[in-house]
């Protein structure tokens, strides 16, 4: 297990690398010169050479691609942004919790109206709840969030001024229209992967058993199948959260929340390459740790998954068997 | 099934492949959501290609005195800020983003099932090489990554279709490569094989064609996610530019005026969750309808 989580930090040594020579590659290509919209349109020919070289834009491609690297991955640096000069590693630390705020505040609305309509549709299997269940996810995953976003605002902040349209000052409060808009697709997914779940465990035998045992049918289906049911709905979880994230970007420039999304989508406008770069990084290892403890949640949940972490002797066993 | 697939002589093979596709025609015909989504697609296709011949006022024609107004009977969804009639627009919006989806989607099926088929039917260390690389690429999220492209590119219409596309090309990659792994290991392919088939002629007449359900239900869902991707781009300024009618573009100019007319929202955004959930529709039936083994 512990060898199993050990290789798994390890390789995001090498995805961290590639994503960083990708972005860095992605902005080199990126039309434009970053000295002319850092400076503005008044600066003189000399002023915008002297940035260029403070900027080390003179350089050859793979000697600041090398300064790069070396930076990130041997200095643990990402530089400072070329318009604020402010460190990116500082704004990261405040501006990535809100991103992580709004993601899980989604997660949960998501996870939790979305796994007790998964339950319902398959329980009542082709009854009317089971229609309207898949009916109302159908909608939810057609509904894009940033529509959504701007009927939530015009709702429940322009005409009923219940709920600020943008910014953070109020809290949790701040971030329920926001993770309301981007929650939908989430919630549908979740539902659907619920409800076919559910459908796949509850005809077993051990839960007829259940039944037969005189087990209350509430909790037949909440403990004994539901229980049995949670690997997929998990591995929609884990993709769901990096939907989500993804989503945010949209959700943060419409509510105005100064997260990732804002940070690395303003930078990308200004031509802040270090902002993007570094924010991308960032995103990316974020995400991969995300996706190791979502895989470390299956061993949790499935001891047989647990069994094949343990290492080489139990895959030898299994090949021979 | 397969094995009498190659077994069959020519003339048999064709009439075979005919029947397989009126077998899920009919299967689909039998799923009324999937008709129904159809329905709806071929009715947007139409009014979107016959839209110049449709609608009431043209699309660009701005009209100060007729700003913001309601929807009514002379404009069926109401005017925008500058009078423009936002029927005929929502209309006029149709060519560009379904255009989007579809052509963004043909255009990564093309890499990604060569990447795939490659990985897939040669596995081994080519294929832990492009699976890495494909990590690497995912690692990102999607709409991020597909941010940057576009702001690599510049806005525009071509330009917002091949970011959409070349992001989408690692996960068709992806699904055509798990399907080769399962495929390739088929009795048929180890005869193809002992015959001296080339690999190129495995991979593409033998492999493929049996790889490609599952491609044509992701693709349908494909092009509802990239609709509105896309139209998610135009939102945030990075894809197609005001004043060109598309939904997307149309929603960011409408938000500025969110108080004073809600209506401008309501059309677009209606435009693109209805194309969505007709895709959705669909592709869902032509699951059910593809592999019968995966109905529930």
């Amino acid at each position: 297990m512990v060898r199993y989580v050990i290789k798994r930090l390890l390789w995001m040594i090498p995805i961290a690398l590639g994503v960083a020579i990708l972005v860095f590659t992605l902005m080199t290509a990126t039309p434009g010169d970053p000295a002319q919209t850092l400076l503005g349109a008044t600066a003189t020919e000399t002023d915008l050479a002297a940035k260029r070289e403070e900027l080390g834009l003179n350089d050859p491609y793979f000697v600041r691609l090398g300064d790069y690297l070396t930076n990130v991955f041997i200095k643990f640096d990402l530089g400072a942004s070329w318009v604020t000069s402010v460190d990116i590693m500082d704004t990261i630390a405040v501006r990535m919790p809100r991103t992580l705020v709004l993601t899980i505040v989604t997660l949960i609305i998501a996870f939790g109206l979305g796994i007790p309509l998964g339950v319902m549709a398959a329980t009542h299997q082709n009854k009317w709840q089971d229609s309207i269940a898949m009916v109302l996810a159908m909608i939810g995953v057609a509904i894009p969030n940033f529509w959504l976003a701007l009927l939530l605002i015009s709702l429940f902040s322009v005409k009923l001024a219940w709920l600020p349209p943008m910014g953070i000052e109020m809290g949790l409060v701040s971030y329920i229209l926001p993770a309301l808009s981007n929650c939908t697709g989430a919630l549908a997914n979740c539902a659907r992967q619920t409800r076919s779940s559910m459908l796949d465990v509850i005809r077993a035998d051990y839960i007829t058993t259940a039944r037969s045992k005189g087990v209350p049918e509430r909790s037949v289906i909440y403990k004994h199948a539901l229980k049995n049911a949670m690997i997929p709905i998990i591995t929609a979880a884990g993709g769901a959260f990096g939907h989500l994230l993804g989503g945010a970007m949209i959700i943060e420039t419409i509510f105005n929340i100064p997260g990732m999304g804002t940070y690395i989508i303003g930078s990308l406008n200004n031509r802040d390459y270090p902002v993007v770069q570094g924010g991308t990084i960032f995103l990316a290892l974020a995400f991969s740790l995300l996706m190791l403890l979502v895989d470390l949640l299956y061993a949790a949940v499935d001891p047989r998954i647990k069994a094949q972490y343990a290492g080489k002797k139990r895959k030898k066993v299994k090949a021979n068997a | 099934m397969p094995e009498t697939k190659t077994a069959a002589a020519p003339v048999q093979q064709k009439a075979k492949k005919k029947s397989e596709f009126m077998r899920v025609m009919r299967q689909l015909s039998k799923n009324k959501l999937a008709m129904v989504g159809l329905a709806i697609l071929i009715i947007e296709i139409l009014l979107a290609l016959l839209a110049p011949y449709i609608i009431p006022y043209d699309y660009a024609k701005m009209d100060v005195v007729n700003a913001f107004q309601t929807p009514s009977a002379a404009h069926l969804f109401g005017t925008d800020d500058t009078g423009r009639d936002i029927f005929s627009r929502v209309l006029y919006g149709g060519r560009y983003s379904i255009t989007t989806g579809i052509l963004a989607v043909l255009i990564s099926l093309v890499p990604g099932i060569v990447i795939g088929a490659i990985a897939g039917y040669f596995g081994g260390q080519v294929d832990n090489i492009i699976m890495r690389i494909l990590d690497i690429i995912q690692a990102i999220p999607g709409m991020l990554l597909m941010i940057v492209i576009a702001s690599v590119l510049g806005p525009g219409f071509f330009n917002t279709i091949i970011a959409l596309s070349i992001s989408s090309i690692p996960g068709s990659a992806r699904m055509l490569r798990a399907q080769m792994l399962k495929e390739r290991e088929n009795e048929y392919i180890e005869a193809a094989q002992s015959i001296n088939c080339s690999k190129f002629r495995i991979i593409f007449s033998h492999l493929l064609p049996n790889c490609m359900s599952p491609m044509i239900v992701s693709s349908t869902m494909g092009v509802a996610q990239t609709i509105t991707m896309a139209a998610g781009l135009s939102f945030i300024g990075l894809g197609i530019q005001p004043p060109t009618p598309e939904w997307g573009a149309m929603l960011s100019d409408a938000r500025q005026f969110m108080d004073q007319a809600p209506h401008l929202i309501i059309f677009p955004g209606l435009a693109i969750a209805i194309t969505v959930l007709a895709l959705n529709f669909l592709g869902d039936g032509l699951r059910d309808a593809l592999d019968p083994k995966l109905k529930n």
